[in-house]
């Protein structure tokens, strides 16, 4: 099945033209960190050692459009990087690994914008809020590890 | 020049951190996470003012607002993207300084947007006053999004040169 993907007229054009997977490439680093760095500055103000003037939920709803942004557009074209080369990047254990910390780090940032309207009523942002970003900010940096284990552990991009 | 330059790369190859970088294979995916987390941070932070000053997004805060409460993680997250870039670069400095990509990149690409970024931050102060933002202000936002474009670029040719 992986292979049928990997060999489909597209995306073997897509894997062997220069400029395309360069596009490709980029749009992912770019929109991952974008992403990223947008769900961070948020998890940093909860935590409140960033921008600590700003209203908390004034400031996730600044930033957060971005993180998801950037989310769609880096699972777009990491899908597309997958799929030039499908068949070696489905069976990686270390992918599996990140997949999965990509979707509990998105679930986690999708519950700090949820509380960060609730937590902006309280006169003080309540410790159990303190570590959901911390968690939060973690996973990110987790994932990213997650990201760069692979070709160092498994050869794969 | 370019003799000191390379004299300067042997030199950083031959240092602990060079070493470590290029012989650990535990160590180079934490050297990149530590590149990678700071340019999340540093380019989150920049887009989040550019976007401000373009008009885009939720417009609550002004401008200036924007860039005086990101400012202080905006410069943390360029000291971490700065640590991590210097410990990859100590890796293998010669073949780094060879590559075209990579001279692109630190050469032209990174001291432009680095400049136009501090420009930006600046000049924010004043563009951003009121909500709307003047149309330099627009432009000057937009080339600093394709400026970091280019670097991002430049960086992701580095393996195929």
């Amino acid at each position: 099945m992986w292979e049928a993907l990997e060999n489909l007229s597209w995306i073997k054009t897509l894997g062997s033209t220069g400029w395309m997977y360069s596009t490709v490439a980029v749009t992912h680093y770019f929109s991952m960190f974008w992403c990223i760095g947008s769900v961070a500055i948020v998890d940093l103000r909860v935590m409140g050692v960033a921008a600590r003037k700003r209203n908390v939920a004034e400031l996730a709803d600044q930033l957060f459009p971005w993180a998801w942004i950037g989310f769609v557009l880096a699972t777009i074209s990491g899908f597309f990087m997958f799929a030039t080369d499908a068949g070696d990047w489905a069976p990686s254990p270390v992918f599996h690994v990140k997949l999965t910390l990509i979707a509990v780090s998105a679930i986690v940032a999708y519950v700090v914008q949820r509380g960060a309207h609730k937590w902006a009523l309280n006169p003080e942002i309540p410790r159990a809020a303190k570590i959901v970003a911390l968690i939060s900010l973690l996973l990110w940096v987790v994932t990213i590890l997650s990201a760069s284990e692979i070709p160092a552990l498994e050869g794969l991009g | 020049m370019h003799d000191t330059l390379v004299a300067f790369a042997k030199w950083l190859e031959g240092t602990p951190w060079g070493h470590t970088t290029r012989e650990s294979i535990w160590a180079y995916p934490f050297v990149q996470l530590i590149h990678f987390t700071g340019l999340s941070i540093w380019l989150g932070t920049n887009f989040a003012l550019d976007l401000r000053l373009l008009g885009l997004g939720k417009r609550k805060a002004t401008a200036a607002q924007v860039a005086q409460e990101l400012f202080a993680w905006n410069w943390i997250g360029f000291a971490i993207v700065l640590t991590g870039g210097f410990m990859l670069f100590s890796g293998i400095a010669t073949a780094f300084i060879a590559n075209i990509a990579f001279q692109w990149k630190l050469g032209l690409f990174v001291p432009l947007a680095l400049i136009w970024h501090v420009v930006v931050q600046r000049r924010a102060r004043d563009w951003g006053q009121t909500l709307e933002c003047p149309g330099t202000a627009k432009a000057a936002a937009l080339v600093e999004i394709l400026l970091w474009i280019c670097v991002v670029t430049a960086a992701v040719q580095i393996p195929n040169h």
